[in-house]
């Protein structure tokens, strides 16, 4: 790519737009308006890590949240399950990566696109009492050809499926080649008369735009790249806005606060920067893309007498109806090495229960594939191995079982619907704060009685595909008491047409504040079935074709 | 049930959770420096730094039977101590380190009234593995648990696993790179098809 010389621009002087957050969404928003000519800084507040500082590296990033950062960074949150609790300071509670190309430099990388129904569920399905259970004020048509424009110029590996809904173009790369454990799931869910098929992931199979193809080795999930195969927004969307010449990007920059003027429109965007000395970029329009947890946070953080409860926030939703996605996972032993550990984490999605009968008696739908129990991590498998089949935690028993089980084991897990609901959400802790003195991101969340009865049927349908698969020891697990914590963090910005119960409009414009967008998973208004980036990134070109036309017709 | 299981999501709240009761629940990241010196210095057979020798010797001792040397290496071979060596050298764990030797100190007083001996290293490896097995819910023991496994399982540049003694184990092969087929069942639906 063509070296550009990165603009500075004054921060007292006005650029088109300041983007918050450069990760899956922000990556994209930024390639997209910088390319299209627009001058654009980019905040982040972590650092700009290259393929080279990636590593092996569990006890560093597992251990010492190195890129995740928690309380022993300076950034505790707190949590409770009931809005009536107070709320308990955690080392961290809702997680994500600090640094350029957000959580997209150290995920998984499984790429479902929604399909038609999750766009219109509530219509279809019914409304759910207790819930803000709702329609997206968009379809899978309008979304379609950016889930294209983000398999082609992210890239991403597969094979269409049977279940999955139509594209207009296919896959750039070839399906990853199949795992053992995959090979246990899909042939187990053969035999019970089910449809498995390649998982969709964001990560090349083989060379594409550039970059190399995977080389299996088995770090993708909480680590980064070190060969540049995982399609991050850090190796596709950064390197294209840093080269038009028109993006700055400011990294070790902390925002605290979006300021508006008399007329209702946002001004500028304050922040600390690397030196600790606050700053204010002046901006034509915002764009807030820190993920579910932190942009309504700023939004919350940056009220003024006219938003007196927070910016954009008439409508009372902002931070509302978080939605974590639920999980389950089995584990089982077989006779011959699986070698779960090797390459990406799945390579089969069983896509068959993606909406359960509502004969059940309750709302939920999700997908299932094969894993290796601890992301194949040795330190973290060591470490899970007394507990995950019984028996001795340390010793030579201990040892032994270990070293059988290690190379072993293979994991079934289900990811699971979760309902938008009120009362899970994130606000403002009134107590505890981080190292700047921002309150911290206090999380209230219970999964919802039919998120939980959706997780015990996936636990119940894994033990089943783990017995046909011939396991000789079967242990599954869901969090049957409620999750306290995930990396998902979806809907707390709502999409939608009505202004009384949503935050941004279809165009992902603040329906209060004419010249404010948000577009990152707080955006989303259902949950969909737990792979919810694909359709962040899609969210996010979709939103910046959008704000371009905007522009060009002087409408924002 | 398991009682602590990583998935996908879940990684960080257990990541959390799985040291607790330890005295040391997260590090901090300004031990990847100290650690590679460290290192260099557990390969020169330099002296501890945070630990006087007979403190090292009942460690190194207590890790030995966490992970056992047996027919194959364990976390004496691994070189566990010089990882918690490491660790506990760092100037902001001197509260810990006050902790771990009180733990020290109260297994030493044990030792002492149920066997009396001098030190637990002098112990047979049945008395060492009662003792233990006595001490299992206290947080020196998850501690000692928690940073054996780490130091035998982390990369050797922290001071432990050393000749990637952790990997060879549990059958880790440790190239960082692979072509499939990874296993026995992949190899097989490529012989034989779906």
């Amino acid at each position: 790519m063509a070296e550009a010389v990165s603009p500075s621009y004054p921060t007292r002087e006005e650029v088109d737009f300041v983007i918050v957050g450069s990760g899956a969404a922000g990556g994209v928003m930024t390639k997209e308006l910088s390319t299209a000519g627009h001058s654009v800084v980019v905040l982040e507040q972590g650092p700009h890590l290259k393929a080279e500082d990636f590593h092996h590296d569990e006890w560093a990033i597992d251990h010492n949240l190195q890129h995740m950062w928690g309380r022993t960074q300076g950034y505790p949150q707190t949590f409770r399950k009931s809005e009536n609790d107070v709320a308990e300071e955690r080392e961290t509670v809702c997680g994500y990566a600090h640094n350029v190309g957000g959580s997209s430099m150290h995920y998984s990388g499984n790429f479902w696109r929604l399909r038609p129904i999750d766009f219109r569920e509530a219509s279809v399905r019914g409304t759910i009492a207790g819930t803000n259970f709702a329609d997206w004020p968009i379809s899978y048509n309008d979304l379609e050809p950016y889930y294209t424009k983000v398999d082609w110029e992210i890239g991403v590996s597969g094979l269409q499926g049977p279940w999955d809904p139509p594209r207009t173009r296919e896959y750039p790369c070839p399906p990853m080649p199949i795992k053992g454990s995959d090979v246990l799931l899909e042939r187990a869910a053969k035999s019970l008369g089910l449809n498995p098929y390649p998982a969709p992931v964001a990560i090349l199979s083989q060379p594409h735009n550039g970059r190399p193809g995977c080389i299996h080795c088995g770090f993708c999930n909480g680590f980064g790249c070190e060969v540049n195969a995982k399609s991050s927004s850090l190796v596709t969307m950064i390197p294209v806005a840093l080269a038009s010449g028109n993006c700055e990007l400011r990294t070790g920059c902390t925002v605290h606060r979006v300021n508006t003027n008399d007329e209702g429109r946002v001004t500028e965007v304050v922040y600390w920067d690397g030196d600790g000395n606050e700053q204010a970029q002046r901006a034509k329009a915002v764009v807030l893309c820190a993920n579910g947890s932190e942009t309504p946070r700023l939004l919350l953080m940056s009220e003024t007498s006219r938003f007196a409860d927070g910016l954009a926030n008439s409508s009372g939703m902002v931070g509302k109806n978080l939605m974590f996605n639920g999980y389950t996972s089995v584990a089982g032993l077989f006779d011959e090495p699986v070698n779960a550990y090797k390459s990406v984490p799945a390579t089969r999605v069983v896509h068959d229960f993606y909406e359960l009968d509502p004969a059940l008696g309750f709302y939920g739908g999700g997908g299932i594939d094969g894993r290796h129990p601890s992301r194949g991590t040795p330190l973290g498998y060591a470490l899970m191995s007394g507990s995950l089949f019984g028996g001795a935690s340390w010793g030579k028993e201990y040892k032994d079982k270990l070293a059988h089980d290690f190379a072993h084991v293979a994991a079934f897990d289900g990811h699971t619907t979760s309902l938008p609901v009120s009362s899970n959400n994130i606000s403002l802790d009134p107590e505890v704060q981080d190292k700047f003195g921002r309150p911290a991101i206090r999380t209230t969340y219970m999964d919802h009685p039919d998120d939980l009865a959706t997780m015990r049927w996936f636990l119940d349908k894994t033990t089943e595909l783990m017995e046909a698969a011939g396991a000789s020891n079967i242990v599954g697990d869901y969090p049957e008491n409620g999750q306290e914590g995930n990396v998902h963090l979806l809907g707390t910005c709502r999409m939608g047409n009505d202004s009384d119960s949503s935050v941004v409009d279809a165009s992902h414009r603040a329906h209060d504040v004419p010249n404010l967008f948000m577009c990152d998973g707080s955006s989303m208004v259902t949950s969909g079935r737990g792979q919810p980036t694909m359709t962040i990134m899609a969210m996010a070109f979709r939103a910046a074709d959008l704000i371009n036309q905007a522009a060009q017709r002087n409408e924002i | 049930m398991a009682a602590t299981h990583l998935s996908r999501r879940d990684f960080l709240v257990n990541t959390a959770s799985l040291a607790k009761g330890s005295l040391l629940v997260l590090s901090a990241p300004a031990i990847l420096t100290a650690c590679r010196e460290a290192s260099e210095s557990a390969r020169n057979e330099a002296a501890f730094t945070a630990f006087r020798d007979e403190e090292a010797v009942e460690l190194t001792a207590i890790a030995a039977r966490i992970i056992p040397s047996d027919d194959t290496p364990g976390a004496t071979e691994a070189g566990v101590i010089y990882f918690l060596d490491n660790i506990f050298g760092e100037p902001q764990r001197e509260p810990q380190l006050v902790m771990l030797r009180d733990g020290l100190r109260e297994l030493g007083l044990q030792v002492a009234t149920e066997t009396g001996a001098a030190h637990f290293h002098e112990l047979t490896e049945a008395q060492q593995d009662e003792l233990l097995a006595q001490n299992e819910n206290t947080p020196f023991f998850a501690t000692m648990r928690y940073l054996t496994i780490a130091g035998t399982f982390s990369l050797p540049e922290y001071g432990g696993n050393q000749n990637k003694i952790g990997y060879q184990i549990i059958g880790f092969e440790d190239r960082g790179a692979w072509a499939a087929p990874y296993g026995y069942y992949d190899a097989d639906y490529m012989e034989k098809g779906e």
